[in-house]
């Protein structure tokens, strides 16, 4: 299965702000989040983008993709019906490809050589079908994923054969209805906002939007992506890396710490907290 | 050789492992039965299984309770002493630590009475704390139970209120989320089956027949309606504002220590509510977090949440799980906010009803009661059969029960039960309340006890029941509701009483009479609602006359309660019902906008601090929903009459007739109340010379256990003949028999208030009996026996003259020959409000039970508040806050005998018998004291003038005991005791029952007959103030009930004052014997508890045998 394709969604309401905003990077480059995600996004070896934004932001996001701006197609979202909607609205420029999926309001640091997408792509190419990445979380965190349920199919690689998807489900339901042996209790395995998808999962979402159409309640992509494992194989990857989500309260600045403190200005960074530390009156 | 009742427990042979353990050791000897004991011992240490650890342990406590004593009784083994540190290893709950130190003292000196109640109470208690847990454990380890154990902190609360609560309209206004919930009724629980401890061991067996209804008070209600729900509203205040419109309470709640406060006031219902449902998680007590954080992380900041309870007007003790399915209502309502259940609205889900039951048995335990697990019946809709479910390996369950602690739930379709087999019951079946509210808890111990131990007779009750209940489902199915009648009687009158015979009672008896008397065919049949009758009920009738029933069955309730209020306890008056079944279950809606109210009592609650303030003051939103309700009461005919009722709640009237307090003046007056006496004895206790601490004898006070030689033993004396001696005393017309009847059966029904000896307590001879009739069926035996009418005197109490002497009249002394005297009592005092000091001695320095963990919490909770009562109202002031009759106290039995001359019964008795000699004064519950001929013979040989009754010692036979006290034997009251061990160091337990020489008595008083006769009031009233000053004056805090609304009662402890009979022994001048009696003759019943053992144990054949019930 050949993954050249990747979809970025940044056309949420609070979401169309945060790809423009400036990090410095582990190269002690200052860029835009946008253009790290695309770094991230190529060194899996993708060859063309689609960055999905609401319309009349084309102007801004290909003045944050920099010198990536020409690999990048932008596709308007007309209506804002939500995040599967977003992906839907790419499905003309994944046509029956299979493409990495990201969202554009989170980093992505990598534990080993490998960035994240590219361990994703790499395991989807083995295991020819779709994946996505996820990331052992604590219940209390629930509220802000989706979360899957499903067997260990290979320990080593840490990777799961999907059998229940819930989105932000209550503890209380996810308890009840998720079931993966080996994690810690209290633990879940929640998305970490990067997936690989097949040409499926737009079939599954086509027919969601028609069953839907006339009524109020928004389709999730939990639910396209329940009915993907009843019709295929598709399984769930714990990565080397760990996501930061740049759009809850500091998760900007808890970002930036990350990648700082991963790069060539680890000293400096630190030795600026230190000083913070050491000169801030203490907080009472 | 083997152990032959290890088999019962764990043969692979179903057939074995039901048979008795009765049947099984009927042949053993005693040794043969005390190493089955070491080997069950071992056994249940080692058992892998709960159960068969739990029966194994019931087997022990079986077999020393009724087994062992039997076997060694007449060995010299009978007596013995009880280790006070094993005593309280059981106080504190360290069941095993006790165990062994009664074993060792079993081992050291052999098997006694006293050793085998001890460790029968020790195994009894550690069977039930085992199965506790493991219940316990089940309800944790329940999945979408879990995780609420695991958070600790407000920021990894993972629960959000859904943003449809969360909007305010233009007025502030947030929607009100209602869940209203039917209550459930039981056609059959298939005798009990729903015990949970059942369930979990015989998941086959444990089916329930169940519906769902709505209720409404007969001629009150225009229809019935879901009688319990669950309101819910954002606030924009951080607080958890919690409000019981059914008990009339409200609190604002800041901090997360009070939500886990539960006994701090009424609202211990919503805090187990709004923990078990997770949104204050039971993981986070203790965390010293802050409830305003937690609020704000489900919330946002500033916000907080209101949650109303509301009952329809449904008492207490109505056997309909009001309170499980309002705790499932809140639960369901806070779990539909918070997004735990798919729809915010209409019914739930199957997964999520069964999710809102664990959390209900969550917020059960949490709250420290414990229902039954069918009692979450409203939740479902319709008719339903629940049924046990066996473990399988992915249930935490198994390995350890074989049972699920969930039952699962079989709606009944309108294919499977039509429409007009629906209608056919409800139109046949009249729903009542009968106005008792007892505690069943006593019952579910006795039906598992009976269970685990496999009682032959209980056993096949039980399966016969299971048979009821196919029988009552077919005939359902069939729209035969006179079947179904017919069924539920017979399930009644056989598997239920067969199994507990306590499940009905006198009252309940003469309901179905009369009604079977005045609809002869077309009444179909009684129904039993729940754990025991007396509350709620059903009579089946034909359905062209269920009318005249409802109306008649109010008349016919009311009239029986009122002709037996003495005697039994009722909490109200009784209702009847119209009821409807409910095909909805728990449904939810929400009101918005004009219609987001609150229910009616809501207002009546709240609205009068409102309207007390300056409107100016009042937040926008509030004025706005006040405006609304106003505008709701002009408009909406269900709220007709409000504005009248707020307007007695704003300004209350006086009070009608001049109220409580001139009654109970009057009744000090007419009572001999001493008002300098009680003004010295209030001062003395405020200022601490007398209180519970004070009532001891010195520490330095040397008592031991008396030597064989202080006592005399019943049958040893070779030399004489006493039994001749009494023989012919009996028969020359020297003895009377005097009664106790002057008590309030305290202990017996916690506090309510009834005449002890006009409660019907037990079939005996096939009839219910009266402690009164069983005592007079023996006088007529011995009068019959010696030719001679014996004389029977009651004496009685302010509490107990008119019932007792009405009831007497009425019964035509139930046939009695001989004369049937009231001594009326002539002391009376008035109850005090407790010092803080005194409570605190109580509970805090003197041995206590501990409870099991949650218990404990609850109980601790309520004695905080009980000594901020205290010293709120007054500590060491009268005590006037309550019925009159309930403020005042008798003074102490001291005083009974005395008081007969103070009356003129003794003068009276004197002039018609100048022969009288002797006397036999017992209290009330000692059933088996009879004038047995060879005691009284012993008596009258030892030439004493009083002849005290004791018997050896057990376990619960608490409250002092005959000692040598600095070398002299005497009886000491247990509240004298100047240290808790020493009573266990006493051999011998006293009865209270004695033997009065009326001349040596009279003698000690400086009195001659002569003096009595000519009734000398000064004289005589001056010789017992004399006697008295030379015996203690104790404190001692009583607990008083006090009812409210609706069938609810609240506990007080009271201080009152009392002088003890017993301390005459201390006195020199008063020649005193004692003599060892045998335990069924001394046996007290004080507890209704004690009745089964009572029964079991062949203490009840003992007394039928004294008695002739005439005729």
């Amino acid at each position: 299965m050949e993954i050249r394709k990747a979809v970025i969604t940044a056309a949420g309401k609070s979401q169309r702000q945060l790809p423009l905003q400036s990090l410095v990077d582990r190269d002690g480059q200052t860029k835009s989040a946008l253009s790290i995600i695309i770094e991230e996004v190529l060194r899996a070896g993708i060859e063309s983008i689609a960055v999905v934004i609401s319309p009349g932001d084309s102007g801004a996001f290909r003045s944050a993709a920099g010198e990536h701006a020409s690999r990048l197609t932008f596709i308007e979202q007309q209506r804002p019906l939500g995040y599967a909607h977003a992906i839907h609205s790419a499905a003309e420029f994944t046509g029956n490809d299979a493409f990495l999926l990201l969202v554009g309001d989170h980093l992505y640091l990598s534990h080993t050589g490998q960035g994240c997408a590219a361990q994703l792509v790499a395991l989807a190419r083995a295991e020819k079908c779709a994946i996505s990445a996820v990331q052992s979380t604590h219940e209390s965190q629930l509220a802000y994923y989706g979360a899957v349920g499903g067997r260990l199919v290979d320990a080593t690689r840490r990777l799961y054969q999907v059998d229940t998807v819930l989105e932000k489900p209550t503890p209380t339901e996810a308890e009840q209805k998720i079931d993966v042996p080996g994690l810690r209790a209290g633990y879940y395995l929640c998305f970490f906002g990067m997936h690989v998808l097949t040409p499926g999962v737009h079939r599954v979402l086509a027919s969601l939007f028609k069953e839907n159409a006339g009524r109020e309640t928004t389709v999730h992509l939990r639910a396209a992506l329940a009915k993907l494992a009843e019709s295929e194989r598709y399984l769930a990857a714990e990565l080397d890396g760990r996501r930061y989500d740049f759009g809850v309260k500091y998760g900007l600045l808890t970002a930036q710490f990350a990648l700082a403190l991963a790069g060539k200005d680890r000293d400096e960074v630190l030795r600026g907290m230190v000083e913070l530390l050491a000169t801030n009156p203490t907080r009472h | 050789m083997g152990s032959v009742l290890i088999p019962l427990i764990n043969s692979p042979d179903g057939a074995v492992r039901d048979l008795s353990l009765d049947g099984r050791i009927a042949g053993l000897s005693a040794a043969e039965l005390i190493a089955e004991c070491d080997a069950l011992d071992v056994f249940r240490r080692t058992a892998p299984n709960l159960y068969e650890r739990v029966r194994a342990l019931f087997f022990l406590a079986s077999i020393h309770r009724y087994h062992l004593p039997e076997r060694i009784a007449g060995d010299g083994s009978a007596s013995g002493l009880i280790p006070f540190h094993g005593f309280e290893h059981l106080l504190a709950r360290r069941f095993e630590e006790a165990i062994e130190v009664f074993l060792e003292k079993q081992r050291n000196d052999g098997p006694s009475d006293a050793i085998c109640s001890a460790l029968s109470a020790a195994y009894h208690r550690l069977a039930f704390q085992t199965l506790a847990d493991q219940v316990r454990r089940s309800v944790r380890t329940v999945r979408g139970n879990q995780w609420m154990f695991r958070m600790g902190h407000p920021k990894d609360q993972p629960l959000r209120f859904r943003s449809e609560l969360l909007s305010q309209d233009a007025a502030g206004t947030y929607p009100i989320l209602r869940e209203r919930t039917p209550v459930r009724m039981d056609l059959t629980h298939s005798a009990w089956s729903d015990i949970f401890f059942l369930g979990m061991d015989f998941p086959e067996g444990a089916k329930v027949l169940n519906i769902s209804v709505d209720l409404g008070v007969h001629k009150r209600d225009a229809e019935p309606q879901p009688p319990v729900s669950g309101w819910l509203r954002v606030i924009d205040r951080p607080v958890l504002r919690l409000v019981s419109v059914d008990l009339g309470a409200a609190a604002e709640i800041e901090s997360l220590g009070e939500v886990f406060d539960f006994a701090k006031d009424y609202l211990g219902l919503l805090k187990a509510a709004v923990i078990a449902s997770g949104v204050v998680p039971p993981g986070i007590e203790g965390s010293g977090q802050s409830l305003g954080d937690l609020l704000a992380q489900m919330l946002g900041p500033g916000r907080g949440i209101e949650l109303v309870s509301s009952v329809n007007d449904i008492p207490k003790g109505s056997r309909l799980a009001v309170s499980t399915n309002l705790l499932a209502a809140l639960i369901a309502v806070l779990m539909r906010a918070t997004g735990q259940a798919e729809s915010l609205t209409g019914p739930l889900r199957e997964s999520e009803r069964r999710l809102v039951l664990a959390r209900a048995l969550l917020g059960e335990w949490i709250g420290g009661s414990g229902g039954g697990w069918q009692d979450s019946g409203g939740v479902w809709p319709g008719i339903k059969l629940i049924e046990g479910v066996a473990a399988c390996d992915t249930d935490p369950e198994f390995g350890i029960s074989r049972g699920r602690l969930m039952p699962k739930h079989h709606v009944f379709s309108r294919d499977e039960i039509p429409d007009s087999a629906r209608r056919a019951l409800q139109d046949s079946l009249v729903v009542v309340h009968g106005g008792m509210a007892q505690n069943v808890g006593p019952i579910l111990e006795m039906v598992t006890e009976k269970y685990l131990l496999r009682s032959a007779a209980e056993w096949i009750g039980r399966k016969e029941a299971l048979g009821f209940l196919d029988g009552i489902i077919d005939a359902l199915k069939a729209g035969d509701i006179r079947t179904v009648g017919r069924l539920t009687t017979e399930n009644f009158r056989g598997p239920i009483q067969t199994i507990i015979p306590w499940a009905t009672n006198f009252y309940t008896e003469r309901l179905i009479e009369q009604v079977k008397e005045e609809f002869a065919d077309d009444f179909w049949g009684f129904w039993m609602l729940g754990g025991m009758s007396g509350g709620g009920m059903g009579f089946i009738v034909a359905p062209h006359r269920k009318a005249e029933l409802q109306d008649r069955l109010q008349a016919i309730m009311s009239q029986t309660k009122k002709a037996l209020s003495d005697s039994l306890p009722f909490a109200m008056e009784p209702v009847v019902y119209d009821f409807r079944i409910n095909e909805n279950g728990t449904f939810a809606d929400i009101l918005n906008g004009d219609g987001a109210l609150m229910p009616k009592g809501y207002y009546l609650l709240l609205a009068p601090q409102l309207l007390r303030r300056d409107p100016k003051d009042l937040p926008v939103h509030i004025r706005a929903e006040l405006d609304r309700f106003a505008s709701a009461c002009r408009t909406k005919p269900e709220l007709r009459g409000v504005v009248q009722e707020l307007f007695d709640s704003l300004l209350p009237r006086s009070k009608s007739g001049g109220g409580g307090s001139e009654s109970l003046d009057e009744l000090l007056t007419e009572n001999g109340f001493d008002p300098e006496a009680h003004t010295s004895i209030r001062a003395d206790m405020k200022a601490g010379r007398i209180g519970l601490a004070q009532n001891r004898l010195p520490a330095n006070t040397v008592i031991e256990d008396v030597k064989p030689a202080d006592v005399l033993m019943v049958g040893s004396v070779a030399k004489s003949d006493p039994i001749r001696a009494g023989q012919a005393s009996l028969a020359a017309g020297e003895v009377a028999v005097v009664t106790l009847a002057a008590g309030a059966a305290s202990r017996w029904t916690q506090g309510a208030g009834v005449v002890k000896s006009l409660h019907p307590f037990c079939k005996l001879g096939g009839r219910h009996r009266t402690f009164l009739e069983v005592h007079l069926a023996k006088s007529r035996r011995t009068s019959r026996l010696a030719g001679a009418a014996v004389p029977h005197i009651f004496t009685t109490s302010y509490l107990t003259h008119a019932p007792l002497s009405r009831f007497l009249a009425e019964a035509r002394n139930y046939g009695y020959e001989g004369p049937v005297v009231f001594s009326k009592g002539k002391s009376v005092g008035l109850r005090l409000v407790p010092t803080a000091r005194d409570l605190r001695f109580a509970w805090e320095e003197m041995p206590q039970q501990t409870l099991d963990e949650q218990q404990q919490k609850v109980r601790d909770s309520l004695r905080a508040a009980l000594i901020r009562w205290a010293e709120a109202t007054g500590e060491a002031t009268d005590y006037r806050d309550n019925l009159p009759l309930q403020c005042l106290h008798p003074v102490g039995h001291f005083y009974e005998l005395p008081n007969m001359l103070r009356n003129g019964t003794l003068a009276a008795l004197l002039r018609e018998r100048s022969q009288l000699r002797t006397l036999m004064m017992h209290n009330i519950d000692t059933t088996g004291a009879n004038l047995d001929p060879e005691i009284l013979g012993l008596h009258l040989e030892s030439r004493a003038t009083l002849s005290f009754e004791v018997i050896t010692r057990r376990l619960d036979d608490r409250g002092g005991g005959l000692a040598r006290v600095d070398g002299r034997p005497r009886l000491v009251e247990g509240l004298a005791m100047p240290r808790e061990e020493l009573e266990f160091d006493l051999t011998y337990y006293n009865t209270m029952t004695t033997w009065i020489d009326v001349d040596g008595f009279l003698r000690a008083l400086g009195l001659t007959r002569q003096d009595v006769i000519a009734g000398d009031d000064a004289k005589i009233t001056a010789a017992i103030r004399a006697l008295a000053a030379k015996v203690p004056t104790y404190i001692t805090l009583k607990d008083v009930k006090k009812r409210w609304g609706h069938g609810q009662e609240d506990v007080f402890p009271v201080a009152q004052f009392e002088k003890l009979w017993s301390d005459l022994t201390a006195l020199p001048e008063i020649e005193s014997r004692f003599i060892v009696v045998p335990r069924q003759r001394g046996q007290q019943l004080k507890e209704q508890a004690q009745l089964d053992g009572w029964l079991r144990d062949g203490s009840a054949r003992y007394v039928e045998e004294l008695c002739d019930f005439g005729g």
